[in-house]
């Protein structure tokens, strides 16, 4: 126990109690405290068990960099977040925090043994060591590493709140709410233009939250900013990344700093922020000392300890020892001793420090070390001194301490420009990177351009020490608990790149993104490459900036309205009829109806039994339909599809077939000519949108002299399909207008009339081999006319089909599914399509592909029917085939099974498959070798049932 | 502090609603039945010809129920029964998409505020009586800012559920 | 996301209203049957990639829907301009 609460001072509200639990223990803070500062107030000092080692870890920061005090925090179930920062949490009635990554106490940890074998745990070594034989990763190492090497556990149970998003645009965004900021903010804002300025923290203030000089400027500032309409401040808010055009995506964190109970409405925001300028004023963050001994609980950052003493009112010891290579930490010293921080000691590897630091310190008691350095840290859980040296090297000298500060100067935080591309530039005097150059309208303004007075300083990062490095145990990054002996080792293995040796000793890649290691790491690779830090390089920063929830990043796009699920206006119907569904690009579709207890093969050996028999109704509406209309269609046409179109008369329909320029079927549907000038094209469900796409791209950039204009209809007409020797005696009572009579209405022609009173397109056609038609009615009439034939069916024995049977009866008849027996790669040709190519079209999209070698080459892919030896074998739809079972694995695949079913009609199975050479292999037995068995099958062609079309006719 | 209501796991149970829903000084309501028209000409002057009336002639004008949606295309919206020549024969494309949309009404001071929830454009700048075909997240749109505080959005027929409830989710997300 | 000049809009418009097309100015020819196999495949297959200037197609699809050509600096994804389809390379 070493912290405690100042007797006064702080942002705090000491007359409001907050009653918390870490670790199950009861505890209490005050509003306005962070988990961390409350804590820290009731002494404690240990927070986590770190990453690979399990060493005992406490507080570095007090801000969102802090890389060792990660908590989960419960607030019910399926609202458990782990891996949150203690400093970040704020502090409400009820919190419910725990510590991460010990096992299986805090305090008596048994996995710390890695601890003492930690020279067996260097840079690379689960690359190394974790290696062979392969088959023991997945059922040995990976669970062993899992359960030492963590962070918190995922959350398993659905996370039941919601999550707001929003766009948002502004003239001008500021980022960080800091003095530097909130200026920014009312300059622009007294220019009239939109402003947002956001904060990732509790309240606006940044630094100044830390500065009680500043309050009276901060509340004037905060008043000012609050009373303009074009001002929005969002605090809570982190700027996740900064990405094209000043798009700039932040989360606002809206209910977690609220107790339980009195949390409503949306958890986080994601604010979508689209800005003229944005102005980045994110700060500087300070940089840890590298010795060794720095990872004991009780040493921080001085300005941690700062911000702790006077905005929390806490002391985060009752005999400080400070560790300072730069001004700031004598400044930081100061100002605590002013608040009541029992100051032990200045230690400062420098020789010479401004006259008025140390006459500041001599006036305050505080001894002075000059050219020393901490060498050695005691104390296993919390410090209980240090041992300090000349120069680092000379006699060891014990301080008695309990708490540490290390000012090891400043980071300016410039992970948004680098997210913008922006350039950075050495600057010697910070030791550090600063913004240099962006082709963004953006900005960095105070600690982050590195605008500010914190004083002077070295940039050191690693301490000189008695010890080599390759004995010491200094930590750089402490999350991933990277030592400065791995960034030794790494380069002495040959690792030259800064992006190779941060992947090798993960150095940077923790949670943190290395916002407190990344330039120490730099410093030391470059002292032990001896090449300068600009020669080196530094690692990419990438969004997002702190790790953000699942939650916030889908927005309101989670279950109902994780994405639109489309349906046709038939829909609600089908569900009344109990119809099982697929889902097919965007659209569900019904699959089957069952009846009573009837499975999948049942209801649809039902289904198509009663279609072939009688009269089946199938709702067809998801169909791609596109209206081309002008004088140049049928020009048009016969350009986009394979087969003539000029000729065909108005009334009548076409199967068109449409390639891509290489020649490959990409889709395919039957299209009508209602007038000279005018065609209702169909298109696959899932290919309507890429089909109108390509054509509109001829049309606008090929042939732009046409005049034709397509239009997408697919959701202006319910299809009611009704396939079967009875359809016409179905559908003829309610249709006006139109003469149904098989001479003057005749096989793949259209007719425009009414039916049940609407106007419709009725077309005379058929996917199933059945006499069909095709009902088009304007879709807000599609469930009363799919309603009318349903009642007007049921005298005629109708059954109502779904997908599958579509499916089953389309196969029966060799019809292909492109997509299903088509995959990108199969030409008109191949599918035995050839018929449907123009052979006297001079051009057509994809003709002159027809003619490339490998496309004429023998031995392509065909597609063909496949009757098993089994009848009632059903193959595996995607299945590979050979042609001798017999031959080593492995085996030489000569084609796949593209369609499989149980044909009820002809009582046994039957399949189409895409086979090498496929044609000329008809009445040969291949073979389909299963994890059961192999499945022997004849290749036949690809027509089942009734070869001569008389069906049709019904 | 609104709460916000229980939406369904399964987008298959949502449902279009029918009657308007208001929260959070938003009023959101399905368009009274309209007759829609998808209109293309590469010269405007042919179309009117069609028509016997002028025809807005840059993008994202409107004028007495037509907008103009992009160099050669215009959309009609307009009240019942009203039939539209299709100019057979000539240069032109007149086709009826009555059935192909819904038209769902944003209307109140929040209004600008829900549509900006899901649609990147900056709402705020497009002055009354343009209309523009956009997106809403993933589904495209055209809005037509009918009144200040009063937002056409037409959108194709089984995509309105959705959007319908992706409306009144953010009406409630935006109620603090 | 990337805000783009739609030349007929005549306006900067966010990238969700756009697709991408690919390289611009390869024109399909009149007759592709005059063109040898090495042409054909070039002209369905062959495209540049350059560190830089980048001549490429975009579709305003959820907006004017019109096609259009753009020079995007492909390292910086800086628009350099934007130009109406059929208007000569710039």
């Amino acid at each position: 126990m070493s912290g405690f609460r100042l007797a006064d001072g702080g942002r705090i509200d000491r007359r409001t109690k907050r009653n918390f639990t870490f670790d199950g223990k009861a505890r209490w803070g005050y509003a306005g405290d962070s988990l961390a500062s409350a804590l820290l107030a009731q002494g404690q000092m240990l927070f986590g068990r770190s990453f690979k080692y399990h060493r005992p870890r406490g507080i570095l920061g007090a801000g969102v960099e802090e890389p060792n005090a990660l908590v989960t925090v419960d607030r019910g179930p399926g609202r458990v977040t782990p891996n949150l920062r203690a400093p970040s949490v704020a502090l409400h009635d009820g919190l419910k925090a725990t510590s991460q990554n010990r096992f299986p106490t805090l305090k008596t940890d048994l996995i710390a043994v890695n601890n003492v074998f930690s020279a067996f745990f260097p840079a690379g070594f689960y690359n190394k060591t974790f290696m062979w034989p392969r088959a023991a990763w997945e059922k040995v190492y990976e669970p062993i590493i899992r359960r030492l090497a963590g962070l918190g556990d995922s959350p398993t149970t659905r996370d039941p709140d919601h999550y707001d998003a929003t766009y948002a645009h502004c003239e001008t965004l500021v980022v960080g709410a800091g003095p530097a900021g909130i200026a920014a903010a009312l300059e622009a804002a007294a220019n009239g233009g939109r402003v947002f300025l956001i904060d990732e923290q509790e309240e606006i203030g940044g630094g100044a939250l830390s500065d009680p000089a500043q309050w009276a400027w901060l509340a004037e500032a905060s008043a000012k900013l609050a009373a303009m309409d074009n001002v929005t401040v969002l605090s809570r808010t982190t700027a996740i990344g900064h990405y094209h055009q000043n798009f700039v995506v932040a989360a606002e964190r809206l209910t977690d700093h609220l107790p339980v109970d009195g949390a409503h409405g949306p958890r986080e925001k994601l604010w979508r922020i689209r800005a003229g300028e944005v102005v980045l004023a994110m700060g500087a963050i300070e940089r840890p000392l590298v010795f060794e001994g720095n990872d004991v609980p009780g040493v921080m950052l001085a300005s941690a300890a700062k911000t702790f003493a006077l905005r929390y009112g806490v002391a985060v010891g009752r005999k400080v020892v400070v560790m300072a290579v730069h001004d700031s930490g004598w400044r930081d010293a100061l100002a605590l001793h002013a608040v009541g921080v029992p100051i032990a000691a200045i230690v400062d590897i420098r020789r010479d420090v401004a006259a008025d630091l140390i006459e500041g310190a001599r006036a305050a008691r505080i001894a002075c070390y000059q050219g020393y350095a901490v060498t050695g840290v005691s104390g296993g859980q919390a410090v209980n001194g240090v041992t300090i040296a000349l120069a680092g090297v000379g006699k060891g000298q014990k301080l008695e301490c309990d708490a540490m500060l290390m000012a090891g100067g400043w980071t300016p935080t410039v992970h948004l420009w680098s997210h913008a591309k922006g350039t950075l530039r050495w600057d010697e005097n910070w030791g550090a990177f600063l913004p240099d150059k962006t082709h963004e309208n953006l900005r960095c303004v105070g600690a982050c351009a590195g605008d500010w007075d914190f004083g002077k300083g070295l940039s050191v990062g690693l301490l000189p020490a008695p010890k080599p490095l390759h004995e010491s145990k200094a930590f750089v990054d402490f999350q991933n608990d990277v030592k400065a002996r791995d960034i030794g080792l790494a380069v002495q293995e040959g690792f030259r790149s800064i992006e190779h040796i941060k992947r090798y000793t993960t150095n940077g890649m923790a949670t943190d993104q290395g916002k407190t290691s990344n330039l120490n790491g730099l410093q030391i690779a470059s002292g032990v490459l001896s090449r300068p830090v600009t020669e080196i390089g530094l690692t990419t920063f990438r969004p997002p900036y702190t790790p953000q929830s699942f939650g916030a990043m889908l927005g309101h796009h989670k279950e109902a309205l994780f994405q639109p699920l489309r349906k046709t206006a038939i829909d609600d119907w089908a569900a009344d009829h109990d119809a099982v569904y697929e889902n097919v690009a965007q659209w569900r579709r019904a699959r089957y109806f069952p009846q009573g207890s009837e499975d999948m093969n049942a209801a649809v050996a039902r289904e198509c039994r009663t279609v072939r028999s009688a009269v089946g109704v199938f709702d067809a509406s998801t169909l791609g339909k596109i209206e081309v209309v002008g004088p140049d269609a049928a020009e048009f046409l016969n350009r986009m599809y394979t087969n003539p179109w000029k000729s065909l008369e108005p009334g009548r329909c076409r199967y068109g077939l449409l390639l891509g320029e290489h020649g490959f079927i990409i889709d395919d549907g039957v299209s009508a000519r209602l007038a000279p000038d005018r065609f209702h094209l169909t298109t696959t469900t899932g290919g309507a949108a890429r089909v109108l796409n390509m054509m509109e791209d001829y049309l606008q950039t090929e042939w732009s002299d046409l005049d034709v204009w397509l239009t997408s209809t697919t959701e202006q007409w319910s299809v009611i399909a009704v396939q079967g020797p009875k359809a016409r005696r179905v559908i003829a009572p309610l249709v006006e207008g139109i003469d149904l009579s098989p001479e003057a209405f005749p096989h793949m022609s259209v007719r425009e009339g009414h039916i049940c009173g609407v106007e419709t397109r009725l077309f005379r056609v058929s996917f199933t081999g059945e006499l069909g038609f095709e009902v088009n009615v304007p879709a807000e009439h599609g469930r009363m006319v799919w309603e009318a034939i349903w009642a007007e069916g049921q005298k005629h024995g109708a059954v109502a089909y779904g997908t599958e049977t579509m499916h089953v009866l389309r196969a029966e008849k060799g019809f292909i599914i492109v997509g299903q027996d088509t995959d990108g790669t199969v030409t008109p040709d191949d599918a035995g399509l050839g018929w449907a190519v123009g052979k006297k079209k001079p051009d057509f999209v994809g003709k002159r592909s027809l003619a490339r070698p490998d496309i004429v080459a023998p031995g392509r892919k065909q597609l063909v029917g496949l009757l098993t030896d089994d009848p009632q074998a059903v193959l595996e739809e995607g299945a590979q085939i050979v042609a001798d079972p017999n031959q080593p694995v492995p085996m030489k695949m000569i084609g796949h099974v593209t369609s499989s079913y149980h044909s009820a009609t002809l009582g046994r199975s039957i399949a189409m498959a895409l086979v090498a050479g496929g044609r000329d292999r008809m009445g040969e037995t291949l073979h389909i070798p299963m994890p059961g068995g192999v499945i022997s099958a004849k290749v036949v062609a690809p027509m089942f049932y009734d070869a001569e079309g008389s069906r049709l006719n019904g | 502090m609104v709460e916000i209501a229980e939406i369904a796991v399964s987008a298959a149970e949502l449902k279009l609603g029918t009657e308007p829903v208001e929260a959070a000084g938003v009023r959101v309501s399905l368009a009274d039945g309209k007759v829609r028209y998808s209109m293309r000409a590469r010269d405007p002057a042919v179309l009117e010809g069609v028509l016997g009336r002028s025809l807005p002639r840059k993008i994202g004008d409107t004028d007495a129920g037509i907008a103009c949606l992009g160099p050669d295309e215009w959309y009609v919206v307009l009240p019942d029964n009203f039939d539209l020549p299709r100019g057979e024969g000539l240069p032109v494309s007149v086709v009826d998409v009555s059935s192909r949309a819904l038209g769902l009404v944003l209307e109140g001071p929040g209004a600008l505020a829900v549509l900006s929830s899901g649609c990147p454009l900056d709402l705020a700048k497009m002055s009354v009586d343009r209309a523009t075909r956009t997106v809403f997240e993933t589904v495209e749109i055209v809005v037509w800012r009918e009144a200040e505080d009063r937002w056409h959005v037409e959108v194709w027929r089984s995509f309105a559920t959705w959007l319908w409830h992706a409306f009144v989710a953010a009406m409630h997300g935006s109620a603090k | 996301m990337l805000l783009i000049h739609c030349p007929y809009c005549e306006e900067a418009r966010p990238e969700v209203e756009f697709v991408y097309g690919g390289e611009a100015h390869i024109a399909r020819p009149v007759d592709p049957s005059t063109y040898s196999d090495a042409e054909w495949e070039k002209l369905l297959y062959i495209r540049n990639n350059p560190r830089g200037r980048h001549h490429e197609r975009w579709r305003h699809t959820h907006g004017c829907g019109r096609f259009f050509n753009a020079v995007r600096d492909t390292v910086t994804d800086v628009f350099e301009t934007t130009y109406k389809a059929g208007e000569p390379r710039r």
